[in-house]
This record gives structure tokens, sequence and C-alpha cells, in this order.
């Protein structure tokens, strides 16, 4: 087996169709409908069961997290491979990182689990939503603590928005099922963004330039999944920024706070985007 | 209070507490098989291999296109993860104060075992994947784990037989697993002979290493 393995080469059955973050950004489809949104809904975008395609985007929304729950766990597994034990120079990382990979990797295991069942429960197949393999490409890095930053920081941390917004999406569409699951997902992915959190610290102590480029790369993953304003604090959003969770998984407030601006940025970006299109249509 | 010889023990209330140091149905013995530094070899053997079959199953959960494999093999990722874990904390108190001195395969034969195994990468090969842990090393930590954990003192090296059941408990368990899945698996005469070819090859290997901490992994050598 190979020291590090591309995201090209990702076992998946027949059902499964990937795409990745660059087709992605080609979709002209906004993922958030402004359009709709000023029209039904007033300003709030959220996704909640009141929204007039509610299920359709929370089947779709499920799926997703389905496909990032195998990428986290392919990840966390290569991740508990890729690396040498040592002290955290030279390729390596320490002993106890490693453990904690393979433990995320169980943790990942039971949130594909969770996720096929709640797929299964709201009606959706396995396949019948595109991959966006983007979760691993960021697990690909030669330098663990890239990783870390990408991953567990960004990514885990974005997983955190949306398992609090489908732990209230259940919970006001009267689906204990769908708010049990997420609640205890959220917990699991709390853990392992601490763990992120903690490791890149521990890693990086006399290290500042490393760090600094894996948090220039955590900054990067942010801002791919503000794209579109899809993720943020604004009620055009479709999915929250948990800050309080963020919290506890060793974000600062500054941290969020950068969050929040891109994706805020992002979203007027979108805005911009689409009144130009409607603008150039109308002509 | 001291003990009244002359008084009945049977209506004496002051010499019920006395009693034998060892109840009836404790047998423990001290005798062991192994001194502190053999233990500590033995250990350092079993963290050795523990990683490297986490690391191998971590590695392979991204090659397997069965998604129901995918997810055992992350499960059983940490399961040997938290092995290598108990025996890396076991070590110091074996007087190891650095782990990784004794953190080493049996012998060259041990290091070429988990070379070959964790050699199969295609997405086709789920197979020879499960064929290697399943069928050739967990067996093999059965058995090794099982021979220590009867041969050791029951008294003096009690926290690592308490360890060895634990990770006994969950060899069982992926063992089973892991048979199940090669059955689900394994379904025509080319199946089976990639599956018995693949673990002969990896058992002539293992034969030569003599098992997990090498010759003497289930008993004294002949
Ligand atoms: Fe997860
Ligand atoms: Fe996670």
């Amino acid at each position: 087996m190979r020291q590090f393995f591309p995201v090209e080469d990702l076992a998946r059955d027949d059902r499964f169709v990937q795409t990745n973050m660059a087709e992605r950004m080609s979709d002209t489809r906004s993922a958030v409908d402004l359009q709709r949104t000023a029209k039904s809904r007033g300003a709030s975008n959220r996704l909640t069961p009141d929204r007039h395609d509610a299920s359709d985007a929370a089947r779709s929304l499920m799926h997703g997290i389905m496909v990032g729950e195998i990428q986290a766990l392919e990840g966390a597994g290569r991740t508990a491979h890729d690396f040498d034990a040592g002290d955290g120079s030279e390729g390596t990382i320490p002993f106890e990182l490693k453990l904690d990979m393979a433990r995320q990797a169980w943790d990942e295991a039971r949130h594909v689990e969770i996720s096929v069942k709640l797929s299964d429960w709201m009606g959706t197949e396995i396949g019948q939503f595109q991959e966006n393999t983007v979760l691993f490409e960021a697990a690909c890095s030669n330098d663990p603590v890239l990783r870390l930053a990408g991953v567990n920081r960004a990514l885990e941390g974005l997983a955190i928005d949306v398992f609090t917004q489908m732990k209230e999406f259940g919970q006001l569409a009267d689906d204990p099922f769908l708010e049990f699951c997420e609640d205890w997902m959220l917990a699991d992915e709390v853990t392992h963004v601490k763990m992120g959190s903690d490791w890149l610290r521990r890693v990086t102590e006399n290290d500042p330039d490393r760090r600094a480029k894996a948090l220039d790369f955590q900054r990067v993953v942010d801002k791919l999944f503000s794209f579109g304003g899809a993720r943020g604090e604004s009620e055009e959003s479709p999915i929250g920024l948990a800050r309080r969770f963020r919290e506890l998984a060793g974000f600062t407030d500054d941290e969020v706070d950068t969050i929040a601006g891109m994706d805020h940025d992002a979203l007027e970006e979108r805005k911009e985007v689409v009144r130009l299109a409607r603008e150039t249509a109308d002509v | 209070m001291g003990a009244d010889t002359t008084t009945d023990t049977a209506t004496d209330t002051s010499r019920s507490h006395v009693r034998a140091p060892f109840a009836p149905w404790d047998r423990r013995d001290l005798p062991g098989s192994f001194d502190v530094a053999e233990t500590a070899r033995r250990v350092g053997n079993y963290k050795w291999t523990e990683m490297k079959l986490f690391e191998a199953l971590g590695g392979w959960v991204a090659t397997v296109p069965e998604l129901d494999i995918k997810m055992r093999l992350g499960t059983h990722c940490y399961r040997h993860a938290w092995h290598a874990e108990l025996w890396h904390k076991r070590l110091p108190e074996l007087r190891e104060m650095k782990p990784e001195r004794l953190t080493a395969p049996a012998n060259d034969a041990m290091e070429r075992f988990v070379a070959a195994m964790t050699e199969p990468e295609d997405s086709g090969l789920t197979i020879e994947k499960l064929v290697g842990v399943y069928r050739v090393l967990i067996p093999r930590f059965i058995a090794a784990y099982t021979y220590h954990m009867n041969n050791t003192s029951e008294i003096t090296d009690a926290p690592t037989i308490r360890s060895l059941k634990f990770a006994l408990q969950d060899e069982f368990d992926d063992w089973r697993d892991g048979e199940l899945m090669l059955q689900s698996l394994i379904k025509t005469p080319d199946d089976v002979r990639r599956a018995t070819e693949h673990q002969a090859a990896l058992e002539d290997i293992m034969v030569e290493a003599g098992g997990i901490t090498g010759p003497g992994s289930i008993g004294p050598v002949q």
C-alpha cells in the first residue's frame, strides 16, 4: 500500500457519483436561492421545515453529510497510517495523535452508519446526489498539521454548523429521530475539532511558520465553504454559524469572527453575481 | 482485641473477621513463566504488531469499495490502536522507561510478514486484505495472548492479564467480523483460490517468524 493515497483513487461502489470542488464552483446554480428567498420568505433562507423545498434540501444535505462522513473516516484512517510515530517533525506525528486519529476513524464509521440510516429514514438512496470529494482532498496533504487545520478545524468546524442546523431542523419538524442522531454526532464533531485545535497548537509549539502555514490553509478551506454564502450568521444563509459549539471545540472569538466575515463577504459576492446575471438577462 | 484461642470460634464474634488471605474459591497461583524483562519484550512485540495492524486497517479504509467493510475496518482500526495504547502504557511499568526501545517486531520475518500483509492496495483486492488480517494475523494474536494469559503469574502480572483479557475479547469479535466478511465475499472457485493462495503465502512467512513474539509465542521451543 502506498504511503499517500490520492483522492482520484478513493474506492466506491457503483452507486456513487463523484465531483470535486472545481466542478462545484463552476456550477452556476447558487447554494443560496436568492430569488426564492426574496419572493417567498422574507429575508430568511435558513434550512427550516417551513421552507417549501425543505424536504428536498434536507435530503440533499443529509446525503452530503453521509459522503462527508465516509471521507472523514477515510481521511482519519489515512492519517493514522501515513505518518510514522515520532516527535512531530520530519513527516512523523506523535504516537498519541495516531491513536486519536484511529479513534476518529471509529467515530466517523459510526457517523456513516448513522447517516446511512438517517438517509434511508428520510427517503434518500445512496448515490442519489453527487459526492464532492473536497474533504478527502484536504486530508491528502503531506504535512499532517495541514490535515489537522483543513479537516479537523475547517471542515469538521463546518460539520458543527451543519449538525447544529440539522438538530434544530429535527426539533422544528418534530422528528425526534433526526434530532437525537444529530445531537450525538455533534458531540463527536466537537471532540474532533477540539482534537485538531489541541494537536495543531502542540505540534507547532516551536514552529510559528508551520503554524501560520496551517492556519492559512484552514482559511482557504473555510473560504471554500463560505462560497455562495451557504453558511453564515445572516438569515439568508441556509446554515448558521454555531458559535457556542465552536468555542467548546477550541475556536477563539477572533477566529469565529474571521469565519463570519468570510461568510458575509461570500454571500455579498454571490448576491452581486446574481444581480449582474439578472441585469444581463433583462437586457 | 487479640484472638482468644481458648474460645469456641463458632460463638466468638471477635474471631469472625479472621479469614484465610486467599478465599477457598481463589485458586490464583504465584509462579509464572515470564520474568519482568521477558514480559516487557513480549509486550513490546504486541505493541509493534498492534500498531502495524491499526495503521494498515486505517490506510485500507480508503481503498475498499464495499461500504460495510469500509466501516468495519474503521471500527477495528480503533480497537487495535487501543491495544497498542494499553501496551504502550504497560511498558514503563515493566521498567522500560523508553517504550519506543522495545516497540519492535519479534524478528525480521515478522517485519517481512507485515510488509507482505499490507501490500495489497487495489480496490479489487479486498479478499487479500481481509485474509491477511483475519485469517492469519488475528488468529496469531489470539494464540499469543491466550498463551501469555494462561502462563504468566496470576498475582505478580495481574495488570498484563487484565489488558490481555480486554484485547482478547476484541480479537475474538474482530476475527468473527472478518470471517463473516470473507465468507460473504468468497463466492467462486477463483475467490477460494485467491484466498487460500494468499493465506498460504502469508502463513509461510508467519511460520518462519514463529508468531507475534517469535519462536515461543505459544510455548517453549522444542
Ligand atoms: Fe463525522
Ligand atoms: Fe469528525
